[in-house]
């Protein structure tokens, strides 16, 4: 049931538009998107942390310590909204700045924390 | 699926299209799905589909905003301007009416003035309160701004849809002064002393030499509001942070009456906010945890509730703000009318002053957490609030509540009702319907049970506040006195202001569109 779940999400994902670039925007690295519109509910304490916990794994429930967020379901939860998460718009964080940050949450790299 | 304006072929929206990508870059206009889907209303109470919108632009500035506007006017295209887009419960960024092309501000995110000797600032659409904290902060300033509950919306949007804060100056719309606006002909107007050439007093007086017109764009679809003066409050001395518990529900008329003289003497000096019992017992749970059985929450099962936690059935809080020795004096008037009015009741206060470091209680810190009780009544979840102005008399204010109350349990809805001070002179009623955003049933009733609200309301001389999207024509209509002369007027503003109807039709009930047609009547 999951997998077919997720198996959809990266189906719809794949239908998404090309990047569209902007030439006017200072292009955000993923760490800083992350610290500015994510880290506010997505760390420990947060409401989506504590929202999650009722729902994944132990361990979890924070965002950056994710191990199974294939960038699909992070590009298609950031711009549909999940559950109590309201959605983002492309005036947020543009379609390049997504896929980095989704590719980034992916890497694990967020979980090495300093 | 492409949604289309009404009255538009896709021939004809394709060709305004390729010429707002002309005029604003083709970057900054948005027209795929996935786009699109994140202007919808996650919360909506129904198919979020009924108000889809047809694209999104998003202009750098005024020049921009005025080339869209020719452009709209040309082709009969309805805009619905949004600034952060995040009115949630009441619609977020979604239009009222599909096939509308979002406006989204966002990117007119300036903060222009900040005033440290005046107290005021001025600022662009999309400045969020992360952002005017943020850069209060950065400066080291003095001055305080008052917050929603979230902070995630647009400074400029919440005053303009009179939301509500916890400071002194938490009535943010009457904290405006001075507009920049922009009208559908892309005439630009300043708005009150802002109208002479280099004045220092824009954001200095409120009542200018002719109509004050600020009021006007509030809540309405007169112009796109471009730029705004706000008063800001000078950091205060000390604070005290009350809650009061009262233990029974009959307390509720002598509670309203003891608080009224307090706050119209202003020694209550911010809004103070009243909760039932239903609203007092989800602390950071789901209704699941607590019951699991068919319809509201029985009374009983939520007194065991409130027992538990050593809650009474009403719970009252609110700050002060004054010196130390000033909240000393406002504290023993606050005491005396308690062991006078409500001898039951039990007062906590915690106190801070200037060089204490900021405590949550002070809700100075910016916010997001309502979100976190979206999923009360089951996820996906969602919430509308009816939103009944009453004056805080114990007779009128137990007369609103009772209905609601009543109509809640009829419809089986958990009566979820808080109350806000917001005023010298008013109590706006926050009654919240929470529901699973997948359980069509469920919303049904829930718009059903909004609608009754509406009826019994104006059946009593009860408006609303602000309402979602959904019920902005049924709360316009019941503005019924003298013909609905009231609501008459607003449309002939409107068909003065704009006459081809392209600035958020459906806003507030404002005007009327003819679907067919694609224009006003």
């Amino acid at each position: 049931m999951r997998r077919s779940a997720l198996a959809m999400v990266v189906v719809v994902a794949m239908a998404l538009p090309a990047v569209v670039h902007s030439s006017e925007r200072e292009v955000r690295s993923p760490q800083d998107i992350f610290a500015d519109r994510c880290a506010y509910c997505h760390e420990a304490g947060g409401w989506g942390t504590r929202v999650l916990a009722r729902r994944v794994p132990e361990g979890q429930a924070e965002l950056r310590q994710r191990d199974n967020l294939p960038p699909a379901l992070t590009m298609l939860v950031v711009r549909r909204g999940i559950g109590a998460m309201p959605p983002f718009t492309p005036t947020e964080l543009s379609d390049a700045e997504l896929e980095a940050l989704a590719e980034w949450l992916a890497s694990g790299t967020p979980r090495q924390r300093p | 699926m492409p949604v289309l304006p009404p009255g538009l072929t896709q021939e004809s929206f394709d060709e305004a299209l390729d010429e707002f990508r002309a005029a604003i870059g083709a970057q900054w206009v948005f027209t795929s799905d996935a786009d699109r889907a994140s202007y919808l209303d996650p919360f909506d109470i129904g198919d979020q589909q009924d108000h889809a919108s047809a694209a999104a632009l998003a202009p750098a500035d005024v020049e921009g905003c005025q080339k869209i506007l020719a452009i709209a006017n040309r082709f009969k295209v309805p805009l619905w301007p949004v600034s952060m887009g995040k009115n949630f419960a009441y619609g977020t960024a979604a239009p009222e009416m599909r096939g509308s092309v979002i406006l989204d501000l966002k990117r007119m995110n300036r903060i222009l003035e900040i005033n440290e000797e005046m107290g005021t600032a001025v600022v662009e659409p999309g400045v969020s309160f992360f952002d005017f904290k943020a850069e209060l902060d950065r400066r080291g300033s003095r001055l305080w701004m008052s917050g929603p509950a979230h902070s995630w919306g647009s400074v400029i949007g919440n005053a303009l849809e009179h939301g509500v804060g916890y400071t002194p100056y938490g009535q943010h719309a009457e904290q405006i002064c001075g507009m920049e606006v922009l009208l559908a002909d892309g005439t630009l107007v300043r708005t009150g002393l802002g109208a002479l050439e280099g004045t220092r007093e824009w954001q200095a007086y409120r009542w200018p030499f002719g109509p004050a017109l600020d009021g006007l764009f509030t809540q309405s679809n007169f112009a796109i509001v471009t730029k705004m003066g706000l008063w800001l409050m000078p950091e205060p001395e000390g604070m005290a942070g009350v809650s009061i518990r009262v233990p029974r529900k009959d307390d509720f008329r002598a509670l309203v009456d003891t608080l009224r003289p307090l706050r119209m003497t202003d020694t209550i000096n911010a809004p103070y906010t009243i909760a039932n019992g239903w609203r007092q017992i989800t602390g950071g749970r789901v209704r699941a945890q607590v019951w699991n059985g068919p319809g509201a929450i029985p009374p009983e099962r939520m007194e065991e509730l409130l027992e538990e936690r050593g809650n009474g059935w009403w719970s009252v809080i609110f700050n002060l703000f004054d010196s130390p020795a000033g909240l000393d004096l406002r504290l023993d008037k606050i005491r005396r009318a308690f062991a006078e009015g409500l001898p039951d009741a039990t007062i906590e206060v915690r106190r801070w002053q200037q060089g204490d470091p900021q405590e949550p209680w002070m809700r100075q810190e910016v916010s997001l957490a309502p979100l976190g009780a979206v999923d009360w009544g089951g996820s996906p979840g969602g919430h509308s609030d009816l939103g009944p102005i009453v004056a805080p008399l114990g007779d009128r204010a137990e007369q609103v509540y009772d209905i609601i109350e009543r109509r809640f349990l009829e419809y089986g809805k958990d009566p979820w009702v808080g109350m806000f001070g917001i005023s010298s002179r008013a109590l706006v009623f926050v009654a919240d319907m929470y529901f699973t955003r997948t359980d069509a049933e469920d919303t049904a009733r829930c718009r059903a049970l909004f609608r009754q609200l509406c009826e019994d309301m104006q059946a009593i001389g009860v408006g609303l506040y602000r309402t979602h999207l959904r019920f902005m024509d049924d709360a316009a209509a019941m503005h019924a006195w003298g013909d609905h002369a009231l609501p008459r007027l607003n449309d002939r503003i409107k068909t003065a202001l704009d006459p081809n109807g392209i600035l958020a039709p459906g806003k507030q009930g404002i005007g009327t569109w003819d679907k067919q047609l694609g224009a006003q009547p």
